[in-house]
């Protein structure tokens, strides 16, 4: 049996490198839709990033770019241009980072293709946004996390900063494309009517802290940790004796806690009042939690973390330890939600990768390709599209 | 000018940040969105602080754009009133923990009995099955569980939490949006609902994709690297001659040789040990030490210049007092201010897309818990006798 996808059927043409806008456009493979990753010749910049590499491929390329197929074109040439603007035009969806006026200079922008192809949804991707004095300024993950003061809340002031450590900038906001483009795909649906869309990656960090701008409009008072995180030190969890764990009470009542708090020795808390309520505000998100960490902690050192969390699970409360990608990837959870899967590319072999993230009951989501060799489908793709310069051709294969 | 998702509606059971997240971004885009709170609403999504005007700032960001009904749907005559709800929506997400949806009666079997055409979104800390199955967590939880602390600290030190305990909450909120809406473009073509399950921390994992695939490609636990990229460099901050630090970034090639002009090194350009970004990353220990030296010459105001010259990503790290007024920040309305009903005008999250023929927003400040109860029962053609039951 074949499986239906939400979006089969629609055609993808996208000419974003790196990592926002392929991970953008893989949400749509993954949903049944046909993905063309135009690349120049020299192939997507994601290619070259690393070590480490798989054979000859980038993991980090091998791990955005299942369910496309590669066409290589010279947008420097008129050719690579003409069959660029053709292409485009087929499409349903057009996906571009070629920054602010980019896209025009190859003939590429919205207001023509749009003569042609009037249901076309044409997303552009930017790092900062198509207005404003930084417009055609050009980012970077770091760049963009430093300026939307991500680097704020990791690492100690004063010190050198520190980043997270996952593409945030770039993942988060190829998100948001994939909504932008769904949702004009739904109007187009209901209406016929395409349109231009357009996210930032500036835009979508900032949105993202959005309970923070809310924090410092006028809090009642500073606490908490929307506004404590600025100056608190860096945070390593509840240290146990042979690792660290996080945990919260929420759901204890009397009886629970009070044999908490005698296996624990830490009788004195009864007349604290930081601890009222079962601990509520004592540990995780409560407004008590920082200052009263050493308290937990000094109870925590003489027992294991799992002792810790099996006691805490025992009152109704929520703990897990911390882990790393080893221990993650071993833990029976993750194999439980199938959340890993593997593709078998033609020269890197068997590769694990991240299933597609959300699982539908009707229309599923698919993996039918693996990631590309650079140009792979060039020619198959131009035949089929009527346009075959056997020069060009052989140049791009 | 209509609004993407006129006269869609959503039925929102949804808690603290992941669930209402979510919605409040279908509202932006014109759905019709139905919080239905229990009386008192759920506790943690009012109590966590910091609190403005004896609100929760967590409730009042994740719920702009919405109506707020009040439904105690223990009780039969409210369930009723819900189930009257559900026929008329198109999508009801909720978030609670596993099970607790069907104890109120309101699991996806019972409703896509209802309502076939349905979309209905199960959203969960660690999913419904495993060892794990049902139980809670929120961002803070996830992050330690899901790997993420562990390549974030600086360089051979050790891993740490981001202290911003909402950014996996708002990722998971984002993937069920767009998931929504693939669904929604589904049932255009197929008439049909479905149910929709997502994981926090199958989100989380996700927004680690490229991170991950390090992991997978060498056996190895990729370690925490301050402020530098793993698989790019120089991709990392600089301190500057007084003292500020410089994000810079270049992860393209053809950005290397006006990056060793700007720093006047244009003798690197030919060295063979960085002449790509592969050889540049396998010999990052060697080229780091000359660059950083080279910054600590000149002001940063210096390098910005000269870097922007070259087109090289560079930026500075700035913080909230600088981007409220920044005029990147106010031309694309990245933050604006709204004003609210309760809690004074405040500083929002602008909108995350543009639309060009169908423009999202305005966004419109949410309201207390119940506020439009009257009002929604009344639109929606729903007279109720609460004390009976009965609900026509």
């Amino acid at each position: 049996m074949t499986t239906v996808g939400s979006l089969d059927g629609f055609r993808v043409v996208d000419f974003t490198q790196g990592l926002c806008g392929p991970f953008c456009t893989m949400q749509l493979g993954d949903g049944g839709a046909e993905v063309i990753k135009i690349e120049p010749p020299a192939g997507d910049f994601a290619r070259r990033m690393g070590p480490p590499f798989v054979g000859e491929e980038s993991a980090v390329f091998l791990s955005l770019n299942r369910n496309k197929k590669s066409v290589a074109l010279d947008l420097e040439t008129a050719y690579g241009r003409n069959a660029a603007v053709q292409l485009a035009r087929s499409a349903d969806v057009v996906v571009e980072d070629f920054g602010p006026d980019g896209a025009g200079r190859i003939g590429l922008e919205y207001a023509k293709l749009r003569e042609a192809n009037a249901k076309l949804v044409y997303c552009s991707i930017t790092p900062f946004g198509e207005d404003g004095p930084l417009r055609h300024a050009s980012g970077s993950e770091l760049v963009v996390q430093a300026m939307a003061e991500y680097t704020a809340s990791l690492g100690r002031i004063g010190e050198k900063p520190v980043r997270v450590g996952a593409d945030v900038a770039s993942l988060n906001t190829g998100i948001f494309a994939a909504q932008a483009i769904l949702a004009a795909l739904f109007h187009r649906l209901r209406t016929g009517e395409g349109q231009r869309v357009a996210v930032s990656e500036f835009g979508s960090l900032l949105h993202l802290r959005g309970i923070m701008w809310h924090s410092l409009s006028d809090p009642d008072d500073w606490y908490g940790f929307h506004l404590d995180h600025y100056t608190a030190p860096p945070d390593y969890g509840y240290q146990a004796k042979d690792g660290a764990l996080y945990f919260i009470l929420r759901r204890a009542n009397s009886e629970d806690w009070d044999r908490l708090v005698l296996e624990l020795g830490m009788e004195q808390v009864l007349s604290d009042a930081r601890f009222n309520d079962y601990g509520r505000a004592a540990t995780s998100i409560g407004r008590y939690a920082a200052e009263v960490k050493p308290v937990w902690e000094k109870a925590f050192q003489k027992r294991t973390r799992d002792e810790i969390i099996s006691l805490v699970h025992s009152i109704g409360g929520d703990a897990v330890p911390f882990m790393d990608y080893p221990t993650l990837l071993a833990h029976p959870q993750v194999a439980a939600l199938g959340t890993i899967t593997e593709i078998d590319h033609s020269t890197a072999g068997k590769f694990k990768t991240m299933r597609p993230v959300a699982s539908f009951s009707e229309t599923k989501e698919s993996i039918r390709l693996p990631p590309p060799k650079l140009g792979h489908h060039t020619r198959e793709v131009l035949q089929a599209a009527g346009m075959v310069d056997s020069d060009a051709l052989s140049k791009s294969d | 000018m209509g609004k993407i998702l006129d006269g869609i509606r959503v039925f929102d059971l949804t808690i603290a940040a992941v669930g209402p997240w979510s919605t409040k971004l279908l509202g932006a885009l014109g759905a019709d969105v139905i919080k239905v709170e229990a009386p008192g609403g759920d506790r943690l999504s009012h109590a966590v602080p910091p609190l403005i005007k004896g609100e929760s700032v967590l409730y009042i960001s994740a719920n702009h754009n919405k109506r707020m009904i009040e439904l105690d749907l223990k009780r039969e005559a409210d369930r009723a009133i819900a189930f009257k709800i559900l026929e008329k929506s198109d999508v009801l997400v909720q978030n609670m923990r596993p099970g607790a949806v069907e104890r109120l009666g309101l699991g996806y079997p019972v409703v896509t009995k209802v309502n076939p055409r349905l979309i209905y979104v199960a959203a969960s800390a660690f999913g419904r099955v495993g060892p794990m199955a049902g139980e809670a967590g929120i961002d803070p939880t996830v992050q330690a569980f899901c790997g993420w602390c562990s390549i974030t600290g600086p360089e051979q030190g050790r891993g740490e939490m981001f202290r911003h305990l909402a950014h996996l909450d708002l990722t998971t909120a984002t993937i069920i949006t767009r998931a929504v809406l693939q669904a929604l473009i589904a049932r255009e073509r197929t008439g049909r609902g479905q149910l929709i399950e997502i994981e926090m921390l199958t989100a989380a994992m996700a927004l680690q994709t490229t991170r991950l695939a390090e992991y997978f490609a060498t056996d190895k636990q990729p370690d925490p690297l301050g402020s530098a990229a793993a698989t790019t460099a120089p991709h990392e901050a600089f301190e500057c001659a007084d003292r500020r630090y410089l994000a810079i970034g270049v992860e393209r090639d053809e950005q290397w040789p006006g990056f060793c002009r700007a720093l006047h090194l244009s003798e690197l350009i030919s060295d063979p040990r960085f002449a790509s970004n592969p050889l540049r990353v396998k010999h990052r220990a060697e080229l780091i030490p000359v660059l950083a030296e080279r910054f600590k010459s000149k002001p940063a105001a210096w390098w910005i210049i000269r870097l922007n010259k070259e087109r090289v990503p560079n930026g500075p790290f700035l913080r909230f007092d600088e981007l409220r007024h920044h005029p990147q920040v106010l031309a694309n309305g990245h933050i604006v201010e709204l004003d609210t009903p309760h809690w004074g005008r405040m500083h929002v999250d602008g909108l995350p897309w543009r639309f060009e023929h169908t423009p999202a927003g305005p966004i419109q400040a949410g309201g207390s818990s119940g506020e439009h109860t009257v009002e929604l029962l009344t639109e929606l053609g729903i007279t109720v006798d609460r004390d009976t039951g009965a609900a026509q």
